[in-house]
């Protein structure tokens, strides 16, 4: 069985991840001992661990209530943090000053839940996004516009997102996640509800966003997607790393013919969806 | 779906200098969006409150008016005019901006927002900015349509503009708050139904306190309402039942203090991040 760096104590664990990728000054994310303890007590983030290189396309894995959703949001100071330590390229994202500033400029997220602003239309949602991560006037317009003909919204150029399709809504979230043109892409489940012609599509421009450089962080129920995009795989059950490598690399780890058979070895539960090729 | 352009990435260091002059511009977008809402929504945000104000006028100024000596040397209309002026300044600040982020908070687009690269302070004074745009926009359309229909001086400009700003941060502040704490949209507005508008009535809007027996005339002292009324009337007539300093101080204490504990909420994210 190959070793994986979370089976390892958490300094050793981070230059294992580190030597696996070859990378070892251009993490894109690093984060060490993260904890979440919600209000009502839920332990969220458990001295969570995890290093992500620089250009890579990096699934997470896990069942519902894994971790996965706070820890995107603890990357994105959407969550308190109990402890630990979030570097964005070297930046440090959870101080107050210009190293925070740094760290949130550098990432885009697509969030699993829709969140568009019901009074803005699609261009504005563009625009304006673009202007809370402090482009000017004409780089957001031209950007705006630039987004809206690669995910196919024109025709709805000037039309407000409530009155958007769900399947123009998801577009719309990854376009806006895209906009600042960040160096990390956080696409929190981007394909969930959505139908397979669409998914194939979403598929083929995160591909090539990956393929210009950008390092994506990708969390979905779709073990296909996985294996299909990503390079590395952390598998998260109850706030830690339980597993971590290429998608052949946990395969073998475990023994096991297809990345569902690794599902359940390593989370010991079943997926919630397991698509079939 | 087409390829991307060519375009690079954002760079990856930038100085800290250049990093807080983005976050301006970050901080001017997102004002520029709560204006932006206000005159998308201005049938409700600036035409009902303008309107509202006018019929108090006419009904209890200009038909009422008439069966009422003068207050504190001036037609009633005229009298009432400043008070109803600031009341209507105020809630158009509270109320858009409690409605606001109470919105934004319901649908979760404030996330977009709290992950932007902007200080604490600068989104809690981006999301102001609506409030304090559309109080000023009544406030404008009120005196200009109102003084010279009336006759209403502007006998202290100066202190009526410190007056109006003080007050319209304080409630613009306080909308921020109750936006943050609000649950439902019952509790906005049972602040601005059973909180605001009452203290707003038994502060002077209609009626001098001086004429009040004691304890009102006492009690009236208690209501902060009372020295917002009394300063923003004292910069349009000249007249003020206590003296404008002490109005001023109590009103820009009050906003510090609101505005210091909006700011408060957006740096522990107490009630916005779990």
């Amino acid at each position: 069985m190959r070793a994986s760096p979370a089976s390892f104590p958490r300094p050793l664990a981070r230059l294992v991840a580190v030597a696996i990728d070859g990378k070892a000054s251009a993490a894109a994310l690093e984060i060490i001992g993260l904890t979440k303890r919600y209000d009502d007590s839920t332990l969220a983030l458990d001295s969570l661990d995890l290093t992500i290189p620089d250009g890579s396309f990096f699934g997470l894995l896990g069942p519902n209530g894994a971790g996965k959703t706070t820890l995107i949001n603890s990357i994105t100071g959407l969550v308190r943090v109990s402890s630990g330590s979030i570097r964005v390229f070297g930046h440090q994202a959870l101080a107050e000053g210009p190293a925070v500033l740094a760290a949130r400029r550098l990432v885009g997220l697509s969030p699993q839940d829709v969140n568009l602003d019901r009074f803005l239309t699609v261009y504005e949602s563009l625009v304006y996004h673009g202007g809370y991560y402090g482009l000017p006037r004409p780089v957001a317009a031209q950007r705006a516009e630039e987004m809206i003909d690669v995910f196919d919204l024109r025709a709805k150029r000037d039309t407000r997102t409530p009155r958007l399709s769900g399947g123009m809504k998801r577009r719309l979230l990854l376009a806006r996640a895209l906009v600042h043109q960040p160096r990390l892409v956080i696409l929190d489940e981007p394909t969930a509800g959505v139908d397979y012609e669409l998914r194939l599509e979403l598929w083929r421009y995160i591909r090539l966003l990956h393929e210009r450089g950008t390092t994506i962080l990708l969390t979905t129920h779709y073990l296909e997607e996985a294996e299909e995009l990503c390079e590395q795989i952390a598998l998260i059950r109850d706030g830690r790393v339980v597993a971590l490598d290429s998608p052949t690399g946990l395969r073998d780890l475990y023994g096991a013919d297809s990345l569902g058979e690794v599902y359940v070895k390593a989370v010991g539960a079943r997926p919630d969806h397991v698509e079939v090729s | 779906m087409e390829a991307f352009s060519a375009t690079t990435a954002v760079p990856r260091d930038l100085p800290a200098k250049e990093l807080r002059r983005l976050s301006y511009v970050s901080l001017f977008w997102l004002a520029a969006r709560e204006c932006l809402r206000v005159g998308r929504l201005w049938s409700q945000t600036v035409v009902a409150p303008v309107v509202s104000s006018l019929l108090f006028v006419i009904v209890f100024g200009l038909s009422l008016g008439d069966r009422i000596r003068q207050v504190s040397g001036f037609e009633y209309s005229v009298f009432i005019l400043p008070g109803l002026i600031a009341m209507a300044m105020f809630m158009a600040a509270y109320m858009n901006n409690s409605s606001s982020i109470f919105q934004a908070r319901s649908d979760r687009y404030i996330d977009d927002i709290l992950a932007a690269p902007m200080m604490p302070w600068q989104i809690d004074v981006g999301l102001t900015v609506g409030g304090v745009f559309r109080a000023l926009m009544i406030g404008g359309v009120l005196t200009a349509v109102g003084a010279p229909l009336l006759g209403v001086p502007v006998e202290q400009p100066l202190a009526l503009i410190v007056a109006a700003l003080t007050a319209i941060m304080l409630f613009a502040s306080l909308g921020v708050i109750v936006g943050i704490y609000a649950q439902t949209w019952d509790h906005h507005s049972f602040v601005s139904n059973l909180v605001i508008q009452p203290l707003a009535f038994v502060g002077g809007v209609f009626y001098s306190v001086d004429v009040l027996p004691s304890p009102w005339h006492e009690l009236s002292h208690a209501n902060p309402l009372f020295y917002i009324v009394d300063a923003v009337r004292y910069g349009f007539l000249g007249v003020s039942d206590v003296p404008i300093g002490i109005s001023l101080a109590i009103t820009g204490g009050l906003a510090a203090l609101m505005f210091s504990w909006s700011v408060w909420l957006f740096r522990s994210g107490h009630k916005l991040k779990p």
